[in-house]
């Protein structure tokens, strides 16, 4: 029974964790909140734009703590550019809300109804927290440009950010 | 119900009906088809949706349906039925939650029924639980492993040596394990549980830290009883503890750079093990205490909120310790306090505020040397103290401070050394000094009890040797004159009254020092600028007081020229009376101090003398009221009686001058238009008649006192009935009786 049981505890041998890694915090750390947001202008200039910020220790990103504002329609932006770019499968973004945009429809603010943007709001930061997420999504130019540059340059040339 | 508590009753349902099942196989004796009912049973703690309290509760009703099988099993073992391969068998489980579950299950199972296999299944036990990684289902992996192994774990002493006769008994303990071996086993899985608690910090968005902190407080436990179990294994000894435990505590505990696990550990490590061995190994725990750390690396932008209380929480456990341990080790004491104040600065703290967590655990701290030692100079031997009380801001500052002079008085500490004073009074700065932001209100009870106990204090300030003292006062003197204008009627008095009471003690040990006289001029000195410091803060009674106070200690002390200090005292006394006093109250009162004090001074001549009773005369009868002028003469009439002179060994006896005094108060009390007032004077007076005939005053005749008795008597019917009148016929009475029992002779 001893020699089974010596048989039968028998592994492979292992390289011991340090202490250092065994503690050291993730060096993976990325989060990104989508908060704040704030309904602009009047008439048919209005629109809700919202504070997207990014803390990381992720090295491939210039900046470890950054805050951008940005509407749906850059978030649209985005989708389309990695869509289009980038191998992965892009998650969809929170729906249109096409008939809350027509005034006959609705009695209510439509798209300015302050629980429509909290939906909206949950559903931007879980679509932009999945692609900023994944790491070939890490390497594309625009999704650096949409989460660290104050303006998106929708005329800049496409391509990859190496890991420096 | 919310959707935790649903979630966790549909996983109980769950195992209530495996474990049904699982029961069932047993009964047919189907081992193996009870483990599978057992590791779908297993499967139910594979979930990451329930909180700690939840998964613990699930965690619960798992293991006592493993319990169930364990008996099973080791029923079957005892019948013989051995299944060797089992061990094996378990590890095909397809998934790894069940697995080492049941691995660990049936690992016990082996150890009980064969203790020579115990060696290697525990380290094979410990080393396989490192495959679950999950922070929460990881710690519970192992606090399961930790619990079964409770009672099976090896706990002798080192095998015997190699040179022993009996080969065999070395062998079967080698299988069998040491001591040691369980030692490695606890350790590993320490340190794997504490890596995985830490790590749980990690996990998830940075704005529930708060509850992620509070979640890895309710299963700090599960780490804990490690050291518990530690704890236990009763052949462990001081050595054993010391070289083979304890460093390895620490060395995770250190290397963790986590705020919460560090304070935990420690206080654990503290409590679980006995005070002997903390004793031997207080300078490994001190210095791993100086290591403890924030320890997010900077490179996190997470902010690090790093739980200060909690440390200082720490080092007051590390205080009492060494107090307990080395009871005269002030060093160790120190040491803790330098800790704290490296901590501090690492911190960069530079106050800690008031009403805080931090404040509490400071001011605890600092209170700890002071009740142990219930003596000043022995805290005050401490460098780091004053560094650490700095800290703290001026509220808590000032209890502190408080404590210490209660401290003093309660244990009657006297402080003699001029170091010692100094150091003592920058300590107690916020009983002494008024603050920009807290204002005093100086009808506060607390305020009045707090600077009556600091006046106390003044009076341990003693030094043996009188020059030491005198400098001693020169210290107190000059802390205490800051006090502004509420605090140095408390404590300048004080000061004076040593003062006097030094000048005496010079007096009384003049034969040994030739230039004590010199000295009390000087002290006398000292203390007419101290009063003027009241005086000038508009403190008049109580700086007249002094004053004449100040006289009379002149008067006892006969130094060189004390008759002309005497003489300024009383003139200071009489001008701030004449100058500044406006109240008649006041007046009336100060009048009567004069006069009680010049009838007790001996020091002065006939040229020094003779102004200052006339101007108590004067003084009397200026007085504004009518009543208190009569009094007042009354009691002027005893300076010119017995009153006494330099050089002159009788009394004054100045009789003419008596006379004047008592016929003036008895034309003033005439003059009266309040019968009332006016009959109670007339007692009075013909009281003191009577009291200087008796002394020999042959001016006074019977006939003039029974003349006033007979008006007495007289006008006394015509009162109305009050309890004033009923007050005046009782004293007049008595008066009368005392009277005719000394001069029975009187025609009354």
């Amino acid at each position: 029974m001893t020699d089974n049981n010596s048989e039968a505890t028998r592994r492979l041998n292992i390289k011991r964790q340090t202490l250092d890694d065994a503690y050291a915090a993730p060096a993976n750390f990325l989060e990104i909140d989508v908060i704040n947001p704030i309904t602009h202008g009047i008439g048919k200039k209005r629109y809700t734009d919202y504070e997207v910020r990014m803390r990381t220790n992720l090295p491939v990103f210039k900046l470890k703590d950054s805050t951008v504002r940005r509407r749906y329609s850059d978030f649209e932006w985005l989708r389309n550019e990695l869509e289009r770019d980038s191998k992965i499968v892009v998650p969809n973004l929170p729906g249109k809300a096409l008939k809350k945009q027509i005034p006959l429809f609705r009695q209510d603010d439509g798209i300015y109804e302050e629980d429509f943007i909290e939906d909206r709001r949950k559903g931007l930061e879980v679509f932009v927290n999945k692609i900023a997420g994944h790491p070939l999504a890490q390497n594309e130019r625009c999704l650096h440009m949409f989460l660290q540059d104050s303006n998106i340059d929708k005329n800049y040339i496409p391509g990859k950010i190496r890991n420096s | 119900m919310d959707e935790q508590e649903k979630l966790l009753e549909e996983c109980m349902r769950n195992v209530k009906q495996e474990s049904f099942q699982m029961k069932r196989c047993m009964d047919k004796d189907r081992l193996m088809d009870a483990i599978k009912h057992a590791s779908t049973i297993l499967m139910e703690l594979r979930t990451s949706s329930l909180t700690p309290k939840n998964y613990y509760e699930l965690f619960m009703g798992v293991c006592a349906e493993l319990n169930h099988l364990q008996i099973f099993m080791l029923d079957e073992f005892a019948k013989g039925n051995r299944l060797t391969e089992l061990y094996e068998l378990v590890q095909y489980a397809s998934n790894i939650i069940p697995r080492l579950y049941l691995l660990v299950t049936v690992g016990v199972v082996f150890i009980k029924s064969n203790e020579n296999s115990r060696k290697d299944i525990m380290k094979d036990l410990v080393e396989m639980c490192r495959g679950v990684q999950h922070p929460l289902r990881g710690l519970f992996l192992r606090n399961y492993l930790l619990q079964e192994t409770k009672h099976v774990l090896p706990d002798v002493a080192d095998a015997p040596l190699a040179s022993s006769d009996n080969g065999e008994t070395n062998s079967v303990l080698t299988q069998s394990g040491t001591v040691f071996d369980s030692v490695d086993f606890i350790l590993a899985n320490f340190a794997e549980m504490n890596k995985l608690w830490v790590r749980m910090q990690h996990q998830g968005h940075s704005r529930d830290k708060v509850r992620r902190e509070r979640e890895r407080q309710e299963l700090r436990l599960l780490v804990g009883t490690n050291l518990v179990r530690l704890s236990q294994l009763e052949s462990i000894d001081i050595e054993k503890y010391s070289k083979h435990v304890l460093p390895g505590v620490l060395e995770q505990t250190v290397s963790c750079r986590d705020a919460i696990a560090q304070e935990y550990l420690m206080e654990c490590v503290i409590q679980v093990f006995p005070d002997e061995f903390h004793l031997e190994t207080l300078s490994t725990l001190l210095k791993a205490c100086s290591e403890l750390q924030p320890g997010l690396p900077p490179s996190l932008t997470l902010s690090p909120s790093f739980p200060l209380e909690d440390i200082v929480a720490l080092e007051v456990a590390l205080v009492n310790l060494a107090l307990k341990c080395y009871p005269d080790r002030t060093d160790l004491v120190d040491q803790v306090l330098q800790n704290v104040d490296v901590i501090f600065q690492k911190q960069h703290v530079d106050e800690v505020p008031g009403d805080s967590a931090v404040c509490k655990e400071l001011a605890k701290l600092l209170k700890i040397p002071l009740d142990h030692y219930q003596d000043i100079l022995t805290v005050l031997q401490l460098p780091n103290y004053g560094k650490i009380l700095a800290y703290l801001n001026f509220k808590p500052r000032k209890e502190i401070s408080l404590y210490v002079a209660h401290n003093i008085v309660d244990h009657c500490t006297i402080i003699s050394q001029q170091e010692q004073v100094e150091a003592l009074l920058v300590m107690l700065t916020p009983l002494i000094e008024d603050h920009a932001s807290f204002p005093v209100d100086p009808t506060d009870e607390e305020f009045v009890e707090e600077q009556t106990v600091v006046g106390k204090l003044i009076h341990f300030l003693k030094a043996e040797e009188l020059d030491q003292q005198y400098l001693i006062l020169g210290i107190a003197r000059k802390f205490f004159g800051n006090g502004g204008i509420h605090r140095v009627c408390y404590t300048l008095p004080t000061i004076l009254f040593a003062a006097y009471d030094l000048a005496y003690s010079y007096y009384l040990s003049e034969a040994e020092d030739p230039k004590w006289s010199k000295k009390c001029q000087k002290i006398f000195q000292f203390c007419h600028q101290t009063i003027s410091v009241l005086a000038k803060l508009e403190l008049f009674e109580v700086s007249v007081r002094l004053f004449l106070q100040g006289a009379l200690a002149v008067s006892r002390t006969p130094f060189e020229n004390n008759e002309q200090v005497a003489y300024e005292y009383m003139t200071q006394a009489f001008s701030i009376y004449e100058e500044e006093i406006s109240d008649s109250k006041l007046q009336m009162m100060c009048v009567l101090l004069v006069i009680g004090t010049l009838e007790k001074i001996e020091c002065f001549t006939e040229e020094n003398h003779e102004p200052l009773r006339t101007q108590c005369a004067l003084a009397a009868a200026k007085l504004l009221k009518k009543p208190d002028q009569c009094r007042a003469l009354v009691a002027a009439a005893n300076v010119f009686w017995s009153g006494k002179v330099r050089g002159g060994d009788a009394e004054l006896r100045d009789t003419k001058r008596v006379m004047d005094c008592l016929k003036k108060a008895l034309r003033v009390a005439s003059q009266c238009m309040d019968n009332l007032v006016k009959i109670q004077l007339y007692v009075e007076v013909v009281d003191a008649y009577s009291l200087f005939q008796l002394r020999g005053v042959d001016q006074v005749t019977d006939e003039t006192i029974v003349q006033m008795l007979q008006k007495i008597q007289e006008e006394l019917p015509t009162l109305d009935v009050s309890d004033e009148s009923v007050h005046i016929n009782k004293y007049f009475q008595n008066s009368l009786d005392q009277l005719k029992k000394t001069k029975p002779e009187l025609p009354f």
